[in-house]
Parts: structure tokens; sequence; C-alpha cells
């Protein structure tokens, strides 16, 4: 490992992450809060740009560089994200500065802040700001705008991108970033537009666009998306769908190729897993009611879709719907949105992947000899995939036995624990019992908020870019360099 | 017409015999000269050694006065190239062929016309083709279709107890009136003849029936068998034509298990083969088969490359139960034989190939040509135009040549098994069953 090819990458990260700071200090004139925003982007740059210059140019990396890249960037990005938080003090704590923090890059969308109207309009931007940058990824950003091509792009884009593929658009890994981020953006500019045309404000607009497109789930109201008319909710469910599909397919169907979503079979998971779903909460909801109106379905689609590609804005408190409910909206937890997408969870082709290889081995009981081919659709996935796919699995349930217990032992009851817990590894935001969508995360405690920022971030990453760094030989020289 | 055969192998070797003793000029080319000694000595052509790459063997062997090149020796390229060797002109025909799918298949990128080729051939997609056919009607040794399959020739092997046996045609025919259904041939002992009125079904015949599609069903239960549609179907062995085989299948929605030996072509083949369910085995491994319930199958087709292991894994289905059992035999002094074991079908790919070859390079008023694969005899649909002799007069007041049969008459949309008392009219399409040595007398009476 070089450290210092590590150390330059970062830096030029952190100035950019800088840079990104700006459009919130003009919203901080009014509060006077000018000069913390200042310190915030004068910290960042500094910093960044010690590293950067003090460095001197690199020529390349490697796969080892890669990973400590896009890991010991996202903790860098995530700590310089939290100081406007600390410095304009609207945080309890530190720890709770860097939960916000993270939970805005990793698109989570939980909140330590129990009222949301009161905060800052410059805090409310960044925190929507930090959202739309962690969701395509910061890093696949960099690869598309700074000069980070000539370093092994690839290896970059392939740490962060979830999934179990990462598809290239275009021969050169730069230009399949930059059409990744061109859909996103196009995506994100066009929702800004509907929510206009649906009267919403254009405060209000840009910052639930940028957060929906990014499946995050932070918004400028305490009641969610509550607050806004039933259209605009919706439009909201059109987008978040959206989001937690596979973002190549939509470069696709823009090229003209209409049927590249249903095409697909992970989007087919997808989509049948969130009908199925909103179909049995609606029922479910509407019997625990006794009516099954236009609201009912309305609460029943948005919440499925909102949990299912991870973004996690609520317009009801499905912590006291029926438990059948509650029960799949944990399911969709677990699962997530669509590999590629900007969501989080296991992701559909990871969980399709699974059943898949489960119901072959179910076959093998009889017929002991066949020969069992996992498949997604028609395409037989290679057996190097599918083991990487369980081992992911178990990681992943461990992970989440692990965080349940620290939690715990932290003083939540189960439910809390357990919900919250998945819904950071998730990136989803409000989980069940006292961390519901009615609730927020403030009141658990530093520890516990530390333990969930852990949590996010090997959600985000999917453990191995996390976990690789912490092998005993990663860190080693590579031998013979230099 | 000159035939110049290029390649000496079993499909060459078969083609060259069947043109030949159709009174054609044929010339084999090959490299190997212990080969083209073999070839020489069992039928009458004429050989040259060299390669059939070569414009300057091709020109030895008389390529100016040829009306056929047949470049089929197994390797693709030097087909392709010796196709491509020879100028194009009107007159000459070139088949080559090919086994690699990107060469031929209905959407490659490199259609025949890019080889200047007029027909490119795959025996082991042939041969999948005609053991496909075989399943459509399972007991049949032999299927061959006209029109889109409306008449169909059937080869059936008399059951004990079939209702037809004991009798004569004649009885047979009084009691099936009416019915679009005829007996063309009958083989016994070995020996095939084209039967009368006085001939009498025995037990254990094999006969060979024309019909029309709707009878089908009809002429098995005379000869002691059912109709039923195929829905689970055994393959033994990973064969090329096994691959062919499963996609047919697959695209017509039959259930498919497949033993495959080695256990990496078992994965490569489970991977491209999406409906079939693979396993890895030995196909003649009993316990293995009973396991997966071969006698519980309509149909058990082995084709693994060794003749040996087909015909012993065949054995062991049909023990087993499985209701018809079709065997891949490469070596042509089995094909007889595996019936006479009690194999219902043998198809062998130098057949089907040099069936597909034959069918193609029939010209004048012969429109089609269906060879069966275990029997000599050839099937050929033939046009009726204003200069045949038949015209005119009922069937019976003709002279057919010896061996040969009027089996069936295309009139309009109808079909017509005719008797001695139907005419023929210009236009119609006749559907006749010849013995070899007829083939040629047959073909004079419908000049074009």
């Amino acid at each position: 490992m070089n450290l210092r090819e590590v150390v330059h990458v970062v830096g030029v990260l952190l100035v950019a992450v800088a840079g990104t700071m700006v459009p919130c200090v003009p919203f901080a004139v009014h509060e006077g809060l000018v000069l913390p925003w200042l310190g915030a982007i004068a910290a960042t740059a500094i910093a960044g740009g010690l590293a950067w210059t003090l460095t001197g140019r690199v020529k390349s990396i490697n796969q080892r560089e890669g990973v400590a890249i896009v890991g010991l960037g996202w903790v860098a990005v995530v700590l310089a994200g939290s100081l406007p938080f600390i410095l304009t003090g609207v945080a309890p704590s530190i720890a709770a500065a860097v939960f916000e923090s993270m939970s805005g890059f990793t698109t989570t969308g939980a909140t330590v802040f129990s009222v949301i109207e009161v905060l800052p309009a410059s805090i409310l931007l960044w925190r929507s700001i930090t959202h739309w940058l962690g969701g395509m990824g910061i890093i696949v950003l960099g690869v598309a705008i700074l000069p980070l091509v000539g370093l092994g792009g690839a290896q970059l884009f392939r740490a962060e991108v979830p999934g179990i593929t990462a598809d290239r658009l275009a021969p050169r890994i730069a230009t399949t970033a930059r059409l990744l981020w061109g859909v996103y953006a196009g995506l994100t500019l066009a929702l800004v537009l509907l929510y206009l045309a649906l009267g919403m404000s254009p405060f209000d607009a840009v910052n639930h666009a940028m957060s929906a497109l990014a499946t995050g789930g932070f918004s400028t109201r305490t009641a969610s998306l509550g607050a806004f008319s039933p259209a605009i909710q919706w439009v909201t469910v059109l987008f978040m769908f959206m989001a937690g599909i596979n973002f190549t397919l939509h470069y696709r169907m823009l090229r003209g190729r209409w049927n590249a979503w249903f095409r697909d079979t992970e989007w087919r998971w997808y989509a049948a897993s969130s009908v199925i779903v909103a179909a049995i909460i609606f029922v479910a909801v509407g019997a625990q009611q006794g009516a099954w109106t236009p609201d009912t379905l309305r609460r029943a689609v948005f919440n499925t879709v909102a949990v299912h590609s991870t973004t996690g804005f609520a317009t009801a408190d499905f912590a006291l719907w029926p438990s059948v409910a509650q029960v799949l909206l944990i399911g969709l937890m677990f699962v997530g949105a669509m590999g590629g997408s900007t969501g989080g969870g296991l992701k559909m082709v990871r969980a399709a992947v699974v059943a898949q290889h489960t119901r072959g081995e179910i076959r093998k009981m009889l017929h002991p000899r066949a020969m069992i081919v996992t498949r997604l659709g028609r395409t037989a996935v290679r057996s190097d995939v599918v083991l990487n796919v369980l081992a992911f699995l178990g990681m992943y349930v461990a992970t989440h036995a692990a965080g349940t217990v620290a939690l715990a032992a932290l003083g939540s009851d189960f439910i809390t624990a357990m919900s919250a817990a998945l819904a950071a590894m998730s990136s989803i935001g409000p989980g069940l019992g006292a961390v519901g969508p009615a609730a927020h995360y403030g009141h658990l405690g530093d520890p516990a908020l530390v333990v969930l920022t852990v949590l996010m971030l090997l959600g985000r990453l999917e453990f191995y870019t996390i976990l690789v760094l912490f092998l005993p030989g990663a860190w080693a020289r590579a031998g013979g360099e230099r | 017409m000159r035939v110049i055969v290029v390649g000496a192998g079993e499909v060459g070797y078969h083609v060259a015999d069947r043109l030949a003793k159709e009174q054609h000029d044929v010339v084999v080319v090959d490299l190997a000269p212990e080969r083209l000694d073999y070839v020489q000595s069992h039928i009458d052509v004429a050989v040259i050694e060299g390669s059939g790459a070569s414009p300057a063997v091709l020109r030895k062997a008389g390529i100016r006065e040829a009306g056929l090149l047949l470049a089929v020796t197994s390797v693709d390229e030097i087909n392709l190239v010796s196709c491509m060797s020879v100028p194009s002109r009107s007159g000459l025909i070139k088949v080559a062929r090919v086994s690699n799918p990107d060469f031929y298949a209905e959407r490659a990128t490199l259609q025949p016309s890019a080889f200047a080729v007029d027909l490119l051939i795959n025996p082991e997609r042939e041969l999948a083709l005609d053991a496909f056919r075989l399943l459509q009607v399972v007991a049949a040794s032999d299927v061959a279709v006209f029109a889109d399959g409306a008449v169909q020739v059937v080869g059936l092997m008399v059951t004990d107890g079939a209702p037809i046996a004991g009798r004569s045609l004649a009885e047979v025919s009084a009691a099936e009136q009416g019915r679009q259904l005829l007996t063309v041939a009958v083989e016994r002992d070995g020996a095939t003849i084209v039967p009368t009125g006085a001939t009498v079904i025995e037990a254990g015949d094999h006969i060979y029936a024309i019909a029309a599609a709707a009878e089908i069903p009809r002429a098995l239960e005379l000869t002691g068998h059912h109709y039923e549609k195929v829905q689970r179907v055994m393959l033994g062995g990973g064969s090329v034509e096994m691959f062919y085989l499963a996609s047919l299948l697959q695209q017509h929605e039959v259930g498919a298990i497949a033993i495959v030996e080695n256990r990496e072509r078992a994965q490569e083949l489970a991977e491209k083969l999406d409906r079939t369910l693979v396993l890895n085995g030995n196909v003649t491994d009993v316990e293995l088969l009973e396991l997966e319930g071969v006698g519980g199958m309509d149909a058990f087709v082995a084709l693994t490359d060794y003749d040996e292991a087909n015909i012993i894994a065949s054995l062991v289905a049909k023990h087993a139960g499985a209701k018809q059992v079709i065997t891949l035999v490469n070596k042509s002094d089995y094909v007889p034989l595996a019936r006479r074991i009690g194999l219902d079908a043998a198809v062998s790919p130098r057949l089907s190939a040099a069936g597909a070859i034959l069918r193609y390079v029939r010209r004048g008023s012969v429109r089609r040509v269906a060879t069966l694969q275990n029997n000599d005899a050839e099937v050929m649909l033939l046009t009726v135009t204003t200069n045949s002799p038949l015209l005119g007069r009922p069937l019976a007041e003709r002279h057919i040549p010896e061996g040969a049969i009027v089996g069936a008459i295309l009139r309009g949309t109808g079909v017509l098994v005719p008797t001695g008392r139907d005419a023929l009219r210009v236009g119609d399409e006749v559907i006749v069953f010849a013995l070899p040595e007829a083939v040629d007398p047959v073909t004079r009476l419908f000049p074009p």
C-alpha cells in the first residue's frame, strides 16, 4: 500500500467537498452563520489542499490503494461534512454531528433532530447536498470530474458502486461515471420542475428532489412528505421507485431502449416485490382502520416504496400499523433496492441469487447428480459470484446481529435495536419502536449513535471495502515497489 | 451429372455411394490414400488424392464439367475454402458441411452467400432434427414429413397381437376404407418389398405407412401402438447432437433430463440449456437411470460419442420401460442391427447429412426427397406435368416401375391416398416410395 497516493487522492476529494459547501453560504447570511460556514469550508479546503500538494504527483493506483482511497475517503469526507453541524452549534454533540453527516452521505436519512423546521436553512440545504453527493457516490463523482482518471478509476468505481457487477456504459470508466451522474442530475432536475409545477416552494423542491433521487430521506419538515399534497406524494413515489433502479437501465431507456427496465430480471423482482407488499399492506391497514380509502392506498404505496427503495421518507407512522405490515417492511429493509441504484440494503440482485441458489439446492435433494446452475432470468451466474453473494449475506446477517446486540447493550429495547441497526445498514432512516417514522435518533445517546454511524458506513460501502482495511496485510507495502 | 465429393469420411462415403447408385459420375477427393483405396474398392467412383481446398486438385477432378460440388470433410474451414476456390457459375451447386454455428445459424452474421456456397449442411443439427421428428411419433423408427406435415411416412414395428397382424393388405384396406392410410413397404428378414394386396402382414414385420397427419394415430393402433404426445424425454450423453436436440425440445416446451459423463461438459451444458436438467453421470449407470425414472419416460435418446455406450444405455432404458428409444450410431453396420436387438430407431449423423444433401440436390420434377434412416428406400415428392406418361388413365392401368408405389397425391389443399382407380392430373404433387433401383425409372416418369 502506498499511503502517499491514498492521502493525495483523499486530499483532492476534500477540496471538492469544500466547494460543495459554498452554495449554503448565501442562506447563512440572514442567519448570522457566515463565520461558522466559512470556518468549515476553510478547514476542509486547507486540510485537503495540504494533503493534495504535499504528496506531490502520483502515477497510478492499484486494487489496494483503490480500496483504501474509497474507505478512508469516505471517513474523511463524512468528518468534514460534520463541521457545519458542529461549528453552527445545531448539533448537541460531536457524535451527533458525525452521525448526521454520515446519515447524509450514506443516504440513510436518520436524524438526531426532533423538530426539523427550527433548523437554519443553510443546514437544511447542506443535509440535502450530502444526500445528493453520497447517492451516486462521491468517488464516482470524483472519477467523473476530477483528475483521478489517470489513476485507475476502475478500481475506485468498483469499490463504491453497490451490487454484484459494475456495468460499464462506455469503454472508458470516466465516461461511464459521467453518464451515470448525467442521468442522475437530469432526473433530479426533472423532479425539481415537477415539484415546482405542483406548487412546492423552490427551496423545498430542491431539497426534496435531491433527497428523493439519492434515496436519502432527509426532509425540510418534521412530518416529511406528509406535509405536502397527495399529488406531490404520488410524484415522489415514482421518483423514489426510479432511484431504487439500476441507473444503467435508465441510461439505456433514455437511449431509446424503451423496454430496458422490463427486460431486466432484477427489475422484475424489484417491481413485483413492491406491488405485492404494497397490496398486502393496503389490505391489512385498511382492515385495521375499517376502510379502504384512496388515502389508505397512497399511504400503503408511499411507505412501501419509501422503504423498498431505502429512501425513508414517511407519510404515516408505520410503527403503529398491523404487525404483518411491519414484518413485511422489515423484510424490504433487509433486501433493499437494486444493485447500481442509489439505494442500499442487501440488494435485490443478491436476494434473487440467494433465492435461486437455494431453489437449486432443494432440487438437488431430488436429483443428487444434477448440475445446478444459478440463473438470473436466463443468464447463468458464475459460481464464484454465487459464493461471493452468500458470503455477503453472511456478513450482512452477522453485522446486523452484532449491531443489534450492541444497541441492546446500550439500553434499547429489542424492536428498536433490531430495526435501528437494520435501518442504518440498509440506509433507510426510520425504523420501528423508539426510532419509528414519528420519532428520531437524538435520544439514543452518543455511544449508540457511534455504533449506528459505523453500521451506516459498512452498509453503504458493502462491507468488503471497509473490512479489508482491517486485514493485517492491507497496509503492507507492495513488494518490490519503490 | 458429374459430382465432386471432397472428403471421404462417413458423410462423403455415404453420399458418394447414393449418388453413384443413381448413375451419377462421382469423383471423390481426399488426402488419405488408404481411405481412397477403401472407397474405390467398395463403390463405383473415381478417386483423386489431394487437398480439396486446392484449385489444381479440383480442376484435375473435373470441376469445369461438374454440376455439384460437395465439400464434406470434418473441417469447416477446408469445406468453405474448397467452395470459395471454385468460381460460381450457373449449373454448379456448391454444398459445404459446417458444424460451427457461427457459420450456419439462421441469424448468423455469415450467410452462405458470403462464402459463395449454395447450401450449408450441419450434420449434427440434421441429426437432431431427424431425432426430433422421430420423437413426434412415439414408436416410429422413421418419420418423414411432406407438405408441412400434412402427409407423413412412418416406419413401424408390427407387435404381437396387433390388429393388422395375420391379415392381407387387401383385407386391411377394405376394413379401413375411406381412411387416408396406405402401407407402402414391408421389411421382413432384412429385405424390403413393396407389397401388393395379397401380402400378409406378420407380427415382427417392419412396415412403412404413408398417411395424412390425422391418420397417424390409427396407423399406430393398427400396428399395436398408442399415440401419445411426448412430454418427458431423457437424453444420454453430452455430444453436440444432444445440445441441438435439447435446444429443439426446449423450444417446443418438452421437459428433458440429460445425463452427461464429463463434469466440465455437464457444467457447460447446464449453463447453456436453461430449461433442461443436466445430471453428471454415466449413461450406462443402471442405478442412476432408474433413480431418475427412465422407465417413466416417453422417450430415451442415447447421444454419446460412443456407439457401444449408446446401445447399452438404450437397452437398459428399453428394458426399464421407456416407451421409445432412439440410438445414435456412427458406424453404419450398426444401423440395421439396432432394430434387430429391440431398439426402436437408430439415427446416424452421416445418414442425416446425406439425407439433407440429397434433399437439396434433386432437381427437375423432383421437388423433395426424404431418405429413411433405417432403410435404403427414398420417399420422393414429384410434380405431374403435361409431359408425364402417367396422365389420363387410372393408375392401375399404367406401368409403375417394380419397387415403387404412389403413396399419396397432394391436389389443391387436399391429401388423397390413391387406389388403382385414381388417375393423376396436371399440377398434382405425388409422393412416391421407391427402393434404390427404382429411383431412376420413377424420376423418368415425371419429366419436367
